[in-house]
């Protein structure tokens, strides 16, 4: 399960800059801990918690982008923002599928068939809502993104 | 869904501690800009904007509990008063978040539930368990309405973001 980076109580007199590269490298090794997960896609969860964790990355880094040079800082904002947006789509989906099955029992027989309807088709767009979540993984693979983050963000000036 | 409110007067070079006391009211105040709209249970964008509001403020406060929270080992009561009541305004800002969530979630289903039969090509019968959704989550979308409102009156008639601001503000540097 997605949980919060843990934070030494010794950070607290720590600068900020050098508590923010700590949490912010942290919190994205988590992200993509999820990642191999999420591409298999036969466990929701794992979607559900790069999601969680792609949120808190952008807490942090909203919190403490004065820390960083804004060019580069941007550009790596913006593909963490679009890991929330796709996958948000995809759980968006998983969420909806779930809620509509449990659901299910409380109904007649007659009303039921339409709701399987509409679980069949919520599938059909979780697998197209999936797409562009690949597409988006399979880019930021083959841009080295997770080098160039981890190098921009866990250097120090 | 609303940017994030930049946030002024960071310190880089000074303690993460210091920099608690200017991030973390500005994520409250970022909190309280929705305020103006949320008594009408019409203003779905606005109730859903103060909810991810929320939880900007929420991860911020966790990425500061450390400020707030005296580490157990050092302490022979498991806890400070501050911990206490760190913890407390940390559970009122999770319980708005949650209650917020369930709104927005009975709202996303009521717009997937009408835009499907809008499209759908069922037969009348088929409609039928659609339709009793669309009822079932109307209700509990207005239960779940009332129950935030009545939170957050609450919160109101106590004084809730003085003090959450006031308590925020006093971490010794």
């Amino acid at each position: 399960m997605a949980a919060e980076v843990k934070i030494e109580a010794s950070a607290s007199d720590e600068t900020l800059e050098t508590c923010a590269r700590e949490i912010i490298v942290n919190y994205f090794h988590e992200m993509m801990s999820y990642k191999d997960g999420a591409k298999d896609g036969r466990d929701i969860e794992f979607v559900h918690d790069m999601r969680v964790t792609s949120r808190r990355l952008r807490a942090a880094m909203d919190n403490f982008a004065d820390c960083f040079p804004k060019k580069l800082f941007r550009k790596h904002y913006k593909k963490v923002k679009a890991i929330t947006r796709t996958m948000g789509a995809v759980r968006d989906l998983d969420v909806l599928i779930n809620r509509f099955q449990k659901t299910l029992k409380t109904l007649s027989e007659a009303e039921q068939a339409g709701i399987k309807e509409l679980i069949e088709h919520l599938h059909r767009e979780r697998e197209e809502a999936r797409k562009p979540m690949l597409t988006l993984f399979r880019q930021l693979e083959e841009t080295g993104f997770e080098t160039k983050f981890l190098e921009f963000f866990g250097r120090r000036t | 869904m609303a940017k994030a409110h930049k946030i002024s007067g960071v310190k880089p070079l000074s303690s993460y501690r210091e920099n608690a006391r200017i991030i973390l009211p500005q994520k409250v105040e970022e909190v309280y800009t929705w305020e103006p709209f949320i008594r009408d249970p019409a203003r779905r964008e606005e109730l859903h904007n103060m909810r991810i509001s929320i939880k900007r403020l929420r991860y911020t406060m966790e990425l500061f509990r450390v400020v707030y929270e005296f580490p157990k080992e050092y302490s022979k009561e498991g806890g400070t008063a501050d911990d206490k009541r760190f913890a407390e305004f940390l559970a009122v800002i999770v319980d708005l978040q949650e209650i917020l969530g369930d709104i927005h979630d009975c709202d996303v289903v009521l717009q997937v539930l009408t835009d499907y039969t809008h499209q759908s090509a069922s037969s009348a019968t088929r409609k039928d368990g659609i339709d009793r959704l669309i009822d079932q989550t109307r209700e509990t979308r207005k239960a779940d309405y009332e129950k935030f409102l009545e939170k957050w009156e609450h919160l109101s008639t106590i004084d809730f973001k003085r003090k959450l601001l006031s308590f925020l503000v006093t971490v010794p540097i």
